[in-house]
């Protein structure tokens, strides 16, 4: 369970990896055109590729604490306030973001059923790279309530704190993650 | 409909429970949004939710973010920083504050590269704070340079700041960059005279630059500084030339910075991988903060808060300069608790609409914001500089902050100089969009 999960993780970022390329391939492949005198637009596909990197990276990025969040009022927290504190913290999160992602299943279901088009010369049915942004946040949904999890029934730090890449060595030096 | 004052304390006090709490920025922003909708407006939120946010995350404007932080990832993990110092020290040794310099200027090249002033200040930092230590210069000044020029990367372009700001301002990314050239510039020369003079009062502080070496030595350390400053300059130059948008600039500095480490043997699939997955977790972390940042700014339009919170403004009746004033030291003090990115996208629903309103040019204001930004970066107790620095140095942040604090206000000098010179912002751009 604890190596699917990871695997999850792991293999959406580098799926939001793959669409980062992606933009850059978008816009050389438009370059190239210009030059040849061929119209490649690629103002969408590269804003799609933008938003699924984005959304397909952000459990991934959680998990790395690449997020931001501000701990100058919790850094001097004990441990077992600290623990409330996170797991408060989680709670909030997981609520919001299984709002967002409902909400989100639902511009996906009602782009499929009015097949909406993009307004570009492609005209991609727009359910297609809204369903992106869909997945990515189930799969934050699900990094989010695997960290709760492990905070009740663990001792150990979450990933997001343990794993934080942080430009200093030192534990207390830092207020956020990553600037 | 309720009271917007009341909108406004409850809207307030939820974002400042929810940030101190420790819950992440971008959700935290998305969450108040949520509030303010549902509560205090007859939307409906949750298809708001989804739509607005959409909307913002296949913005065109923000694809050039994470093409130009994959560059910076890539440069970084070249031998780029060794070069820079061995690099820079003899042109800049016989300069009074000799290898001080190094500090200022390096910072500004590293700047243009890293985009981030903590990862700017910590790379220099780490080469030229034992080297400096060693010669015998003054550990007040090496600090406070570090510090103060570490913060440059907000600035100078192409800045990750400056395309966050065109995103939320819905101003031209291409015209920023031309803008934040001369004052980040500016802001340089003011470090560097400043350590001169400091030098030149008391040369003890900085003791010269002995070796001598020929031309062709000169160059060679530099190998790889040249053709990265020429990268840059080419990135820029096809921006100001208006060849290229910003995001076709920024696929040219990939690929570019692909071809530098190929050329300088440090790409392998390995480091390949690497700098391709650090831009996804910092392109990821801006651009969650900047769709819920989207969908606040939306929600509070509805609830009408920042419209009267800007009549409020007015009806004060500040003149220009003193709301600049006032926001300066809004920002100083938000800078106090909060990252940039934070600050700036919080309050631009507020705080863009009332400049506006003021007949405050909203480019100018852009550099306006970063330079104020990037002094919030050196104050305490958030100002990542100080602790990358308190890391680096292991000495305690009290003294690091005073070492600091001349180069705090040399920017403030510089915002004084903008404000009373806009045209140190504005004519570049004008003199490119006229051709």
């Amino acid at each position: 369970m604890r190596r699917a999960l990871n695997a999850l993780y792991l293999g959406a970022g580098y799926l939001s990896g793959f669409f980062l390329v992606g933009i850059a391939v978008t816009i050389i492949a438009q370059v190239a055109g210009r030059l040849l005198g061929y119209t490649v637009d690629s103002t969408e596909t590269a804003g799609f590729c933008l938003a699924a990197s984005t959304f397909l990276g952000l459990a991934y990025t959680l998990r790395a604490g690449g997020h931001i969040r501000v701990t100058l009022g919790i850094r001097h927290a004990g441990p077992v306030l600290r623990r409330w504190i996170e797991g408060w913290c989680l709670a909030v999160s997981i609520v919001g973001i299984a709002y967002f992602a409902w909400w989100a299943g639902d511009l996906v279901w009602f782009s499929w059923q009015f097949d909406e088009l993009s307004p570009g010369l492609l005209a991609i049915p727009f359910w297609i790279p809204r369903s992106a942004m869909l997945i990515g946040l189930i799969i934050l949904l699900i990094a989010l309530i695997d960290e709760l999890v492990c905070l009740i029934t663990t001792n150990d730090q979450p990933s997001y704190e343990a794993n934080a890449e942080t430009v200093l060595p030192a534990e207390d030096a830092g207020e956020v993650a990553r600037p | 409909m309720t009271d917007p004052g009341i909108v406004a304390i409850v809207v307030f006090l939820v974002m400042t429970v929810m940030l101190a709490s420790g819950i992440w920025v971008a959700i935290s922003l998305t969450a108040v949004g949520f509030v303010a909708l549902f509560f205090f407006s007859p939307a409906p939120a949750g298809s708001l939710l989804a739509s607005t946010v959409w909307d913002a995350s296949w913005n065109w404007a923000l694809t050039a973010l994470p093409l130009f932080i994959w560059m910076g990832e890539i440069l970084f993990r070249t031998r780029l920083s060794q070069d820079m110092f061995h690099g820079l020290s003899p042109w800049v040794g016989r300069l009074p504050g000799g290898l001080l310099h190094v500090n200022i200027l390096g910072c500004g090249v590293m700047a243009a590269v890293a985009g981030s002033s903590a990862v700017t200040c910590a790379t220099i930092g780490r080469m030229s704070v034992p080297e400096l230590k060693k010669r015998g210069y003054d550990e007040k000044l090496t600090i406070g340079t570090l510090a103060g020029s570490g913060t440059l990367g907000l600035l100078i372009p192409p800045s990750i700041m400056l395309i966050v700001y065109g995103v939320i301002a819905q101003v031209s990314i291409s015209r920023l960059f031309i803008a934040g050239v001369v004052p980040g510039v500016m802001i340089i020369l003011l470090f560097m005279a400043y350590v001169a003079i400091r030098a030149k009062l008391n040369p003890g502080l900085a003791p010269p630059f002995t070796d001598r070496l020929s031309l062709g030595e000169r160059l060679s350390r530099m190998r790889l500084l040249i053709p990265v400053v020429l990268l840059i300059t080419l990135v820029i130059g096809s921006i100001y030339g208006g060849y290229a948008t910003p995001t076709e600039a920024a696929t040219m500095g990939v690929v570019g910075a692909l071809g530098l480490a190929a050329w300088s043997r440090s790409l392998t699939w390995e480091s390949f991988v690497d700098a391709l997955m650090g831009a996804v977790r910092t392109s990821t972390m801006i651009a969650f903060i900047l769709v819920g940042a989207a969908f606040l700014s939306i929600a509070m339009g509805f609830t009408g808060v920042p419209r009267v919170i800007a009549a409020e403004v007015d009806s004060w009746g500040l003149s220009q300069f003193e709301l600049l004033a006032v926001l300066t030291l809004l920002y100083i003090v938000l800078g106090c608790f909060l990252d940039g990115v934070s600050m700036m996208v919080l309050t631009a629903s507020v705080v863009l609409p009332m400049v506006k309103a003021a007949g405050i040019d909203l480019l100018w204001f852009g550099i306006f914001t970063v330079i104020v930004v990037e002094m919030a970066q050196i104050t305490p107790p958030v100002g990542f500089n100080l602790f990358v620095l308190q890391s680096l140095t292991g000495r305690d942040i009290l003294r690091i902050t005073v070492a600091s604090a001349p180069f705090f206000f040399l920017m403030l000098l510089g915002i004084v100089i903008i404000v009373a010179f806009p045209g140190l912002v504005l004519w570049p751009v004008e003199v490119m969009t006229a051709r």
